[in-house]
């Protein structure tokens, strides 16, 4: 009864809240207008275009005029064997990725939290994360140098006996979800750490003085005050990364990607630009492109989920 | 007051703007937007010839070459419809005819109007082999149009190639077969494991990148005694052309046995199957390189560096092997080059979005005359070339060197243009060639000492009498220029297997080759099927198209 009367009461106080607040904060609403036509433009507008998904497109008939073959497209996706493969490569790449990343990003962090000299960590600091701004052309091209049997690692190997015949890095498929794993670390971990760093940097110094009080050392200082400290943002960009999942990448598979190595180093993203861009068959390419913005939604959705179920910071 | 001012200033922009609008269409000054399917260097503003077009025609050219993939620009260019006014798709000049980019040309082209282009593509009944299903000409091709023969020098298509030392290193005997071949890149390595500096010699690199993998896939026809016909072989004597994939025969199987024993004694790198275009072309001008298969065109840069870099030595002469009888299909005559053969569909087209197609036929034509030709190709009298009192077209040595100097030409050659446009080559109607480089005085004078005695050594006046030069032309052409975009994803995982697989079994313990093969086989013929089933058809289609009903 007093629920009802309640809400009954609520409703048009509310209702007039909304435009009373949406009238105080006009500025605030215009200033967000170009974002949201942004937004409408270039990521729903586009959506349109996935109807070539359900159709036999081709640019001369256009949306309107081409034939419709309702599932057509996905059955030949899944009856290829590249796509089925350049879906386990997305995946297998980017929880190597993401573990990779990840922990060379933490501990890194925590190694440059407990450095006490200034100029040497801004140093390091500066140095890792430099190779985040060169493009991905430039570093492919150097670990191709680096990587190639007379290059620099094989001939350490090489020198110090590890092995006898140079090792086929480019060529081999084995090796190549790790060689895309150890480049993105290289390139990405000082990036990587700079967030981590600043969540260190909100922990209240008290903690750590009341933990060397009772006695606590280096190392239960870190396990102890530094990582728990760090643990939301930890879960956050976890979450975040687990939406992204799907994206292992298109550049470095793209050009360290071989005929050798093909079917180990053939993303998602390279298989519809193979299909769709060279090939022009782009329903094809707008089927496999739907496929994975489908998986991704529903791989954040379920992240979110959990992180709901264990009682943490959750992004929706 | 200020918008009167506006107001104004808008009048006046419109009176001034009239004149322009009632002058002679054909002097109007316009700006036409130019794609080159290739990489390539933008012209000096102040390029002397493209001053001279400017003049003459009111035309000036916004260039954009080719920068990445081919087929991923032209695919985006569809996509977008973003045309250029004059089109050259490349070596992938069908993906644009089949999205209908290109205009149709043939109607403007008449005995009255363009006398020039009239007889360059009706002689000889040219026009039957250019039109499409629909009777269309969307493209004039840029090369392989002779007037009054042609002149070979040099091959420029599909050969294997070694070093000039090694061959010196053979007392200038040039190997004929495969065998031969390999055996003395081996001879040659054992006694010369490095360069003067201390560079460790490779035997044999096979470039295997993309549409470049033709190194690792062609040899094989050309052993068997056929000229470059793609990836399908076709035997022209039983009357029914019957049209095969070569790939997935036993002949093929010996080539790379014999590739496969090769990488076992060190003449074959493993970086060689994932290196791209750059590291090659890179690897041979270094010199390190001992031979390779490959087109001579391919590699035109790297000839260049070396020539540049004195390392004549370390420069590539082209010969053309065939398999000997030990391999049991009898005795083989080589046929490397084919007389004639017109560059089907490469070269310019007119896009549907240009506004002057007319404009651009006029061009084609104006430029196809002799005294156009002669500045395109010899540039101009007195200042590039000099007439002697015979009547020959020279050049001084200065002025012929200068020509390999990019940045020369860059400001007094209009290549952009007349590479993709058509043109006349062969010989003049007074006996001089219409390529400089042709002409016998100055391809003699002006060679290095060191060639010179390579060449007398060889007992040849030129490169190309190394190769049978009298063979004629099959009536289909060359099969390599079949637009085989319907059966797009077919041909992709047929070469895509080739690539991946072909590779493995040259690195493989040769125990395992044998299995290897076979399981080869079986994994690419029913793909293969579908391409040989498509390439008969065509095939047999531009036969009947060239001998007529």
């Amino acid at each position: 009864m007093t629920a009802k009367a309640a809400n009954i009461a609520l409703k048009p106080v509310r209702k007039r809240g909304f435009w009373k607040t949406l009238g105080s904060q006009w500025q605030l609403m215009i200033m967000s207008v170009p974002m949201f036509l942004y937004v409408l433009l270039f990521n729903y507008a586009p959506m349109w275009g996935w109807v070539t998904a359900f159709q036999d497109y081709t640019p001369k008939k256009g949306l309107m005029g081409s034939k419709w073959v309702g599932l057509d497209n996905f059955k030949w996706l899944f009856s290829r064997a590249d796509f089925i493969e350049s879906i386990r490569n997305t995946l297998a790449m980017s929880i190597i990725n993401l573990v990779f990343g990840t922990v060379s990003a933490v501990v890194l962090a925590v190694l440059l939290n407990e450095v006490r000299n200034k100029a040497f960590k801004r140093t390091v600091q500066t140095v890792t994360y430099l190779p985040h701004f060169l493009s991905m052309v430039i570093v492919v091209g150097m670990a191709q140098n680096i990587f190639s049997s007379t290059g620099t690692i094989n001939e350490i190997l090489m020198g110090i006996g590890l092995t006898k015949e140079p090792i086929f890095f480019l060529g081999e498929e084995k090796r190549f979800w790790w060689l895309v794993g150890v480049i993105n670390v290289w390139k990405e971990v000082g990036w990587g750490t700079i967030i981590y760093i600043s969540a260190m940097t909100s922990i209240d110094p008290c903690l750590y003085e009341a933990a060397s009080i009772d006695g606590a050392g280096r190392f239960q200082r870190i396990l102890h005050v530094t990582l728990p400290g760090i643990k939301s943002t930890f879960v956050i960009l976890l979450i975040m990364n687990i939406g992204h999942l799907m994206e292992a990448g298109f550049e470095i598979q793209y050009l360290m990607g071989n005929s050798l190595v093909e079917s180990y180093s053939q993303t998602i993203d390279v298989f519809v630009m193979k299909y769709g861009i060279s090939k022009q068959k782009y329903s094809y390419a707008t089927a496999a492109g739907m496929f994975k913005s489908v998986v991704a939604i529903v791989l954040l959705l379920s992240a979110n989920f959990i992180a709901k179920k264990l009682d943490e910071d959750t992004l929706i | 007051m200020k918008k009167f001012l506006a107001t104004m200033l808008a009048l006046a922009m419109i009176i001034a703007m009239l004149p322009a609008a009632l002058a002679d269409e054909a002097l109007e000054p316009i700006t036409v937007t130019v794609f080159r399917g290739d990489p390539g260097e933008q012209p000096t503003d102040d390029n002397k010839i493209y001053k001279m077009i400017e003049e003459e025609f009111g035309i000036k050219f916004e260039f954009e070459f080719l920068a990445g993939d081919l087929d991923e620009t032209l695919g985006l260019k569809i996509a977008n419809e973003d045309y250029p006014d004059l089109f050259d798709g490349g070596n992938s000049a069908e993906l644009i005819e089949n999205a209908d980019a290109l205009i149709d040309m043939l109607p403007y082209i008449t005995e009255e109007g363009t006398p020039n282009l009239y007889k360059h593509i009706y002689t000889d009944n040219r026009v039957a082999q250019l039109l499409d299903e629909d009777g269309h000409l969307h493209i004039i091709p840029n090369y392989g149009i002779n007037y009054n023969g042609q002149i070979q020098n040099a091959p420029s298509g599909p050969q294997f190639f070694l070093q000039k030392q090694v061959v010196a290193y053979n007392n200038y005997v040039v190997p004929k077969t495969l065998n031969e071949y390999f055996d003395l890149i081996e001879r040659f390595l054992a006694d010369n494991p490095t360069n003067a500096d201390g560079n460790a010699y490779t035997g044999f690199a096979i470039l295997c990148e993309d549409w470049r993998h033709f190194c690792l896939i062609n040899p094989v026809q050309h052993l068997m005694g056929r000229p470059n016909d793609g990836e399908v072989i076709i035997d022209v004597n039983s009357g029914n052309w019957e049209t095969t994939t070569f790939i997935n025969q036993p002949y093929a199987k010996d080539y790379y046995k014999k590739l496969n024993e090769e990488f076992q004694k060190g003449l074959i790198n493993k970086d060689t199957f994932v290196m791209n275009f750059d590291q090659y072309i890179a690897a041979l001008s270094s010199g390190t390189i001992l031979g390779m298969f490959d087109q001579a065109w391919d590699f035109g840069t790297a000839t260049d560096a070396l020539n540049a870099a004195k390392m004549y030595e370390n420069n590539f002469v082209g010969m053309p092997l065939v398999y000997d009888e030990s391999y049991g299909y009898g005795v083989i005559e080589e046929h490397y080059v084919n007389g004639t053969v017109m560059n089907k569909d490469r070269g310019f087209g007119i896009s549907v979005n240009c506004q002057y197609p007319e404009r651009m036929i006029n061009l084609f034509e104006n430029l196809l005359s002799d005294r156009w030709q002669k500045i395109l190709q010899w540039g101009i009298e007195g200042e590039d070339y000099y007439v002697d009192e015979n009547g020959r077209m020279l050049m001084t040595e200065e002025q012929y060197n200068q020509r390999s100097d990019a940045n020369w030409k860059k400001a007094n050659q209009a290549l952009a243009i007349w590479e993709s446009a058509p043109k006349k080559q062969g010989v003049q109607d007074d006996g001089n060639a219409w390529a400089p480089g042709d002409q016998a005085e100055m391809y003699f004078g002006f060679m290095n000492e060191y060639d010179i005695d390579f060449y007398a050594k060889l007992g040849v006046k030129v490169p190309g009498d190394l190769f049978d030069k009298t063979l004629e032309l099959a009536p289909y052409g060359e099969a390599w220029e079949i637009d085989t975009t319907p059966i797009a994803v077919d041909k992709q995982d047929f070469e895509d297997i080739q690539d991946k697989r072909l590779p493995e079994m040259i690195m493989a313990d040769p125990a395992e080759f044998d299995a290897l093969w076979d399981a080869f086989v079986e994994e690419i013929n029913p793909c293969a099927k579908v391409f040989s089933d498509f390439m008969q058809e065509e095939v047999l289609k531009l036969v009947e198209l060239a001998l007529g009903e």
